[in-house]
């Protein structure tokens, strides 16, 4: 059987969290000497999907668990982010337009293209009460 | 993130160290402010020590970007790491910008 690693990180729904993940994730790639050249994108990848989390998914005010879980197998980091929150599915978000001059690109709109873009897959479930949104990054 | 200012003769020299996320964007929507305030017709931003940007930082290098162009200002970035090249890459903010290897290069236009 492949060999897999898991590790679990719990934040709560506060965006001064994603200093955690950020610490965390230096954590991972020493421990699990990670390839350097994917640590900044992974990174991105987390902010953008978990300050979607916490900036939309619950009431304001409410204190609630987002967790994160990682699984390292060969050449292979798979990402799932676990949240209470509203369904939200942002694999079906519409990609923006990339071709389009300063003027006329709004402002905004970039942060789950830029997951998609980062990531090999990414697949969104809504299973009972919760959002789980599965990314996969190949190396 | 560390974000320090100085006026040259083409206009302002913004150097950023460190990260602009979605815990600090707002230091550095600030301190743009403040210079569009001050009246600023060109800004250069030394990008060499800035090592993380995300989707709420891009947002801040836009509204930027839209202010400069339609006051018929300048906003010129040099010395970007590669790390962040690839993130203006697949935004297709590298056509948006004038983005220059080095300051001098940046400087003389």
């Amino acid at each position: 059987m492949e060999q897999q690693e898991h590790k679990q990180l719990i934040i709560r729904n506060e965006i001064a969290e994603l200093n955690r993940v950020v610490t965390f994730l230096e954590g991972l790639e020493e421990e699990w000497q990670l390839p350097l050249a994917i640590i900044t994108p992974i990174n991105l990848v987390l902010e953008e999907a978990l300050s979607n989390v916490i900036f939309y998914a619950y009431e304001k005010g409410s204190t609630h668990e987002i967790k994160i879980d990682f699984t390292l197998s060969a050449n292979q980091l798979d990402i799932t982010i676990t949240d209470t929150g509203k369904p939200f599915d942002p694999t079906r978000k519409e990609d923006p337009d990339i071709d389009l001059p300063a003027e006329e690109r709004p402002i905004g709109g970039l942060g789950i293209f830029l997951i998609r873009k980062i990531m090999n897959e990414v697949s969104y479930e809504r299973v009972g009460q919760e959002n789980v949104l599965r990314m996969t990054k190949k190396f | 993130m560390k974000i320090s200012t100085k006026s040259i003769a083409q206009g302002t020299l913004v150097a950023i160290d460190g990260r602009i996320d979605t815990t600090n964007y707002n230091e550095f929507e600030q301190a743009v402010n403040q210079l569009f305030e001050e009246k600023v017709t060109a800004i250069y931003l030394d990008c060499s020590k800035l090592n993380y940007i995300s989707s709420s930082g891009l947002r801040v290098f836009l509204t930027i970007q839209k202010k400069m162009m339609g006051t018929g200002g300048k906003f010129l970035l040099f010395a970007m790491q590669p790390t962040i090249k690839e993130i203006f890459d697949i935004s297709g903010f590298s056509t948006i910008f004038n983005i220059y290897d080095t300051e001098e290069a940046a400087l003389q236009n």
